[in-house]
């Protein structure tokens, strides 16, 4: 046995252990904890032994072997930028009428998404034109035809609107989903306007469909600032436990509770809270990733909802006199009667504007306000650009205006399996991958003997390496996924057919054991080689093409291949190696 | 132990006209077909809605029918899953939400009874009807007029006045067809006999897009194995290592078609799987000619082909007996799907192989002549030996 040849033996016992320690977390998941809890990694990272990879490295089931909900939830873009597009007419028409240009009406065409403009006197359409390009950047000639203009958005913009819509209503999925409880929930865009999600465990599509699809509660509610430093009372007289993360904050001379555990916060606060109100929470926004949120901070709200989203007629964002983004609300007659009544009575307050239980701004109530238009305006200060806050005051806007969804969503595809049939199929699909394996191994022990059984053990090695390679990936095993598992093995097993025909034939040409054996490897090498890679480049495009269960097939093809590479090459070479030169054999078993 | 005793010498090659013919027929056949009658699309590309229950106790197909039916829904198709003791049922049904073009016509009719609306439009695809009025209306008083209708509704949405001061947009939701199914099926007994066991709910919109990057798929893999091929071996062998996929594919498409079996996500999956077994069957006979191509210099192509092919027969045979061996598993105990899959892979295993060996390899010798007889026309100078 020459160096080489440990050092290449050292390396398969080693990857072997490996393979074997990171398959833990899966075997503590899937067999050792009960059913359900499965998904809870902070139970499964408790139960792991000390030693053990971390809990985050396991195989998961896919929804169609435990049980769950896949959602495609479809952003109807179309709707939000038609209403944009409006809102931008609307501006473009106050602003030539003030400016004293001419008087045009302003039209959208809900199909291609244009902006018809069409001025009373087609004389002053020049004018017009110009004025209206210079201040309105946004938006470019499509055509003219005297006194009517149409004029298209532009590309980037309508871009990164349609982007932001999908962002956003992402944002408020996830929050209610997180309301709802679920663990392990994947929310993720899918194409440019469609959004994924996942819901291990759960059962009901209807309800599902309707948490995640109905517009929001809006609510506007006063923040009880009698007691400032409530928060802070609070704070000194019962110190939160280490485990919840509660710190205290202030925010423009108001002492909040911040935490990132959002259930921790309100669990702290709940019995704490005096009689008539509520702690709501506020998201702060990560920095980097806008739909995450870094850390929840609380408020004091007055339990009586006295306005709702219901008594809002529009809302629009504009730039106010002084430069500054504000965002216009408009209320139904009867809204208007209450908010008067109510800003009357809380000149100086904090009104809260509340989405699905997030409060979304506080902006403090300066005057009584009658008519039922009411303006928030956005401040210039924290050094963002204008164009931020104005960005901010677009997204406030469509916030109120539809609800929680700044585009309204419907549903595009819904899968639900329940528990007992996951459970069936986990049970037949592993029987059929068993018994598959099985005859694999038996065939190619009786068909060629020793070196039959050399390919055993890397076969098996290979399907443990396929399930550790999918741990690693925090990848999903689903049912076409076994499916998968099980044809890979079949290619694998190949591989070593091709090898030992090879040697075979090397024997009957009268060669050598040892030299069959170094020919069959070597000239099966790149035969093999190119097997695989043809196949994997199937794989990788049905990965990157596929969604759902089928990319889980995708992905358990590719870990296969990988590591059928890695086994029928190098595994079975070192062992039949042992056995011929090791040995100093004159034969070998094929 | 050994399946083949003796080297084989069988002549592939001559046989190599009357098999691309009968090939060929049965590839134009498969085509016709799919084009005449079409495959049985799945609710993954033809959208629609599947439940599947399970009785807890003892049914029929024929009761879920009926009852499905005394509950108004019409166009339901039920079917019996696995034994008959299991008392378990898939229900299909084309539609996705409540909204068909007929109730959507009572919708339309309701919410105009409601007050002065403007462009009252179905959205059918996503199961909404929108309107604009003239007043603001109240979304209990919408949701109420439309379910008086017949419609299941999810949600009225309020999309606030319309900016150009022309009146209050109003969005219709209607339910999914589970609701309905559910409904009508446990109707008359307080707590339902049976359990949901699955939902699958396909947009008609979503189902033709998966259905485009499926076949996208398909392509792309088709062009990249071909890019692959063509730079490891020579250019002449890359058309025929692709037309042995294209036939491939549409003979495991054949199966489909023929079987009546249903053609969704896993089908396209199969089908790239068979792409990339079938060209890694065609490469270890490629790569065996090639090797014998320096070999035995001097033969004609043909015969050096027939010598490849002989000597690896042994091993096409094992491998693909060995892969639909591990396949037996699948078949046996395989549920719905993937009983269609491992099919599907057993009869791209067996067209795969036989595709290497008759359709790839002969066309690495007409290749061949070609190249040959150009050379020939154009510049009369080097004269190889003649390969026919």
């Amino acid at each position: 046995m020459d160096r080489g040849w440990w050092w290449k033996f050292g390396m398969i016992v080693a990857v072997t252990l490996g393979t074997i320690w990171f398959l833990v977390p899966t075997y503590y998941s899937l067999v050792v904890l009960d059913r359900n809890e499965r998904n809870n990694i902070a139970v499964l990272e408790q139960r792991l032994p000390a030693w053990a990879p971390p809990a985050k490295y396991r195989l998961n089931l896919g929804l169609d072997l435990q049980g769950g909900i896949h959602m495609v939830m479809r952003v109807d873009t179309k709707t939000a930028l038609q209403k944009r597009t409006e809102r931008r007419g609307t501006q473009i028409a106050t602003y030539v009428n003030d400016k004293k240009l001419g008087e045009v009406t302003a039209d959208t065409d809900p199909e291609r998404l244009q902006l018809v403009l069409t001025a009373k006197d087609p004389g002053t359409m020049d004018a017009i034109q110009k004025e209206v390009l210079a201040t309105f950047t946004d938006f470019t000639v499509e055509s003219r035809n005297g006194g009517t203009l149409v004029l298209k958005p532009d590309e980037g913009q309508v871009n990164r609107f349609r982007d932001e819509a999908v962002d956003q209503a992402m944002l408020v999925i996830r929050r209610r989903i997180d309301k709802w409880g679920v663990a392990e929930v994947d929310v993720r865009k899918l194409g440019t306007d469609s959004i994924q999600i996942s819901l291990p465990g759960r059962s009901n599509p209807e309800q599902a469909k309707e948490l995640v699809g109905t517009t929001a509660q809006l609510e506007f509610r006063m923040v009880d600032d009698t007691n400032p430093q409530v928060f802070a009372q609070m704070y000194q007289q019962h110190p939160p436990p280490a485990e919840s993360h509660i710190t205290l904050v202030e925010d423009e001379g108001f002492p909040q509770l911040s935490s990132p555990n959002r259930e921790a916060l309100l669990a702290y606060a709940k019995d704490k809270t005096p009689e008539g109100r509520d702690v709501v929470t506020q998201c702060v926004a990560s920095p980097v990733k806008k739909n995450d949120c870094i850390a929840y901070r609380s408020y004091l709200l007055d339990k009586n909802v006295p306005l709702t989203g219901e008594s809002l007629a529009g809302a629009d964002a504009s730039v106010s006199q002084m430069n500054e983004p504000e965002v216009n609300l408009a209320f139904d007659p009867a809204g208007s009667r209450e908010f008067e009544k109510l800003t009357e009575a809380a000149v100086g307050r904090r009104m809260a504007i509340v989405l699905d239980d997030n409060v979304h701004t506080a902006p403090r109530i300066n005057e009584k306000i009658g008519g039922g238009r009411a303006r928030i305006t956005m401040g210039r200060a924290s050094g963002r650009s204008f164009e931020e806050w104005l960005g901010e005051a677009q997204t406030l806007a469509l916030v109120l205006k539809a609800g929680a969804l700044p585009a309204p969503v419907t549903v595009g595809e819904i899968r639900q399996v329940g528990a007992t049939l996951g459970d069936e199929l986990i049970k037949k699909g592993s029987l059929a991958a068993l018994v598959g394996l099985a005859l694999v191994v038996v065939f190619m022990a009786v068909y060629y003997r020793k070196s039959g059984l050399i390919a055993d053990v890397a076969l098996l090695l290979n399907g443990l390496l396929i399930l550790a390679g999918l741990a690693f990936f925090n990848a999903t095993l689903t049912l076409p996924g076994i499916a998968g598992f099980v044809l890979t093995l079949g290619i694998a097993v190949d591989a070593n057919v091709l090898i030992n025909e090879r040697i075979r034939e090397e024997l009957s040409h009268g060669k050598s054991a040892r030299a069959a054996v170094d020919q069959g490897y070597d000239r099966a090498f790149w035969t093999i080689f190119d097997a695989h890679v043809t196949t994997l480049i199937a794989g990788f495009i049905l990965f990157f093409t596929g969604t759902g269960p089928v990319r889980g097939f995708a992905t358990t093809l590719i870990v296969g291949l990988l590591a059928s590479l890695f086994t029928s090459i190098v595994v079975t070479r070192v062992i039949t190696t042992y056995f011929v030169h090791g040995r100093n054999a004159q034969s070998v078993s094929v | 132990m050994q399946i083949l005793k003796h080297k084989t010498n069988i002549d592939f090659i001559s046989k190599r006209k009357p098999a691309l013919f009968i090939s060929t027929l049965i590839n134009l056949a498969i085509i016709v077909g799919i084009a005449a009658v079409g495959f049985n699309f799945g609710v993954d590309f033809a959208g629609g809605t599947v439940v599947e229950l399970k009785y807890n106790t003892p049914t029929t197909a024929e009761q879920v029918r009926e009852k499905a039916q005394a509950g108004g829904l019409h166009d339901v198709s039920v079917q019996g899953v696995g034994a008959a003791e299991e008392n378990s049922f898939l229900l299909r049904m084309g539609g996705v939400t409540q909204l068909t073009e007929e109730n959507a016509e009572h919708a339309k009719t309701a919410i105009q009874g409601l007050g002065e609306t403007r462009s009252v439009y179905a959205d059918m695809a996503n199961g909404i009807v929108n309107f604009r009025s003239a007043q603001p209306m109240s979304v209990a008083a919408v949701k109420k007029a439309v379910e008086a209708a017949g419609i299941g509704v999810q949600e009225v949405r309020d999309l606030g006045a319309n900016q150009g001061g022309t009146g209050y947009d109003y969005q219709v939701v209607a339910s999914g067809m589970a609701d309905k199914v559910f409904a009508a099926l446990s109707a008359g007994s307080d707590k339902p006999n049976f359990e949901q066991r699955r939902v699958d709910y396909v947009g008609p919109q979503v189902g033709k897009q998966l259905r485009n990057r499926g076949i996208m798929a398909l392509v792309y893999s088709m062009i990249a194995i071909l890019i692959y091929v063509a730079f490891r071996f020579d250019f002449k062998f890359g058309p025929g290592a692709l037309l042995a996929m294209i036939h491939d594919v549409i003979m495991v498409a054949g199966y489909y078609l023929v079987s009546r079996r249903e053609f969704n996500l896993t089908s396209i999956a199969a089908l790239l799987t068979i792409v990339g077994y079938s060209v890694n069957d065609t490469i270890v006979i490629y790569d065996r000619i090639r090797e014998d191509m320096v070999k035995y210099k001097g033969k004609p192509l043909p015969e050096i082909i027939n010598i490849a092919v002989n000597d690896t027969l042994g091993r096409t045979i094992l491998t693909s007996g060995v892969t639909a061996l591990s396949l037996i598993g699948l078949l046996i105990f395989g549920v719905g799907e993937i009983f269609d899959f491992a099919m599907a892979m057993l009869v791209g295993i067996l067209v795969g192989t036989y595709s290497s060996v008759y359709i790839a390899s002969p066309l690495v010798i007409w290749l061949d002549e070609r190249a040959h007889a150009r050379e020939g026309h154009a510049g009369g100078g080097k004269q190889e030996p003649k390969t026919a």
